[in-house]
């Protein structure tokens, strides 16, 4: 875990001010609609830090809560956490997991996404992972909370933003990857599962089902990694 | 609804997140560095992150695909995020006013 690791993920990860802070303040909106105090929000915000569990888990809200049945949403929906942060150990074995702990508290996809590219150029670096993960959280956290402060409207490019920024983002990482590939049937394999789950499944698995399937093909076609 | 009822809710789904979050983590130290789960998690990123962008295209609509492939074709010339992000966001604002 470096400074300079630290440094680099922070600045990369700038963009994510304004993508999860909007974001963020989309889903504090919705949040302050259905009645929820500020200090709720926030702390929702913070402690579960999922887009996709909270919207889920906002989808459920009722009286009383459902509580095991949020708990198995938000299981089934952050299942791909595992995969994250199983590659992680692969890519920071030595690092104890008591000095993890705090950026593994802050894991969202695009941090993964970001320090698993990050360390195919620079070489692993857990600074990378915390460094990169707090400009989203920030993000998050105070999108949310702007939506108790400031009477803004979520439209035009402001909901665009939230909306595309993170694909974007992501997509600016796959020309590194393209070295690591053999050949285009993975990659043509993920995207095509990946559009068939999220058409007719559920959206929030296609990543982890059409990435898993590309990865089997990458497996039966290569013999080294 | 109690307001200690809502705090009790969202600790239990931090507590769940965190769990998952960590879980990954923690339960990977026990597989071989050689084994069949460790060379797929080395092979799944580059498909993990194509499948996270073919399922954000799909949701952002037109504007979402035009704006990443300009991201993405930029990002290739250039290699400079910020470059590509810009282009990316232009392209998707244009896209969206010329579809409405």
């Amino acid at each position: 875990m470096t400074a300079a690791g630290f440094r680099r993920g922070l600045v990369a990860a700038l963009p994510f001010l304004l993508s999860n802070g909007a974001a963020g303040l989309v889903m504090g909106l919705t949040y302050k609609g259905l009645g929820l105090g500020a200090p709720h929000a926030i702390l929702f915000s913070l402690l579960v830090y999922s887009a996709t569990a909270q919207a889920i888990t906002l989808s459920m809200w009722a009286s009383p809560l459902p509580v095991a049945a949020m708990v198995v949403a938000c299981i089934a929906t952050n299942s791909r956490y595992l995969l994250m942060g199983a590659h992680l150990r692969q890519l920071f074995g030595g690092l104890a997991p008591r000095k993890i702990l705090l950026s593994l508290f802050l894991l969202a996809d695009a941090s993964w996404l970001m320090t698993s590219s990050d360390a195919d150029r620079n070489g692993p670096d857990a600074g990378y992972l915390l460094g990169s993960s707090i400009p989203m959280a920030i993000g998050w956290v105070g999108g949310t909370a702007l939506a108790y402060a400031a009477p803004l409207a979520t439209n035009g490019p402001l909901r665009l933003a939230a909306a595309l920024l993170p694909t974007m983002f992501i997509a600016t990482l796959l020309p590194s990857q393209w070295k690591n590939a053999t050949s285009p049937w993975p990659w043509l394999t993920s995207a095509v599962v990946a559009l068939l789950v999220s058409r007719f499944v559920d959206p929030s698995w296609s990543m982890l089902i059409g990435g898993g399937c590309g990865t089997l093909v990458s497996m039966m076609e290569r013999t080294d990694a | 609804m109690r307001d200690l009822d809502i705090l009790g809710v969202i600790f239990i789904l931090g507590l769940t997140c965190y769990a998952m979050r960590a879980g990954g983590y923690v339960l990977a130290a026990s597989m071989r560095d050689d084994g069949i789960a460790a060379r797929f998690l080395r092979l799944a990123p580059g498909n993990l992150f194509i499948a996270f962008i073919a399922g954000g295209c799909l949701s952002g609509g037109l504007a979402g695909l035009v704006g990443t492939i300009v991201a993405l074709v930029t990002m290739a010339v250039t290699a400079r995020e910020w470059a590509a992000l810009s282009a990316g966001f232009g392209a998707a604002i244009a896209t969206s006013a010329i579809a409405s």
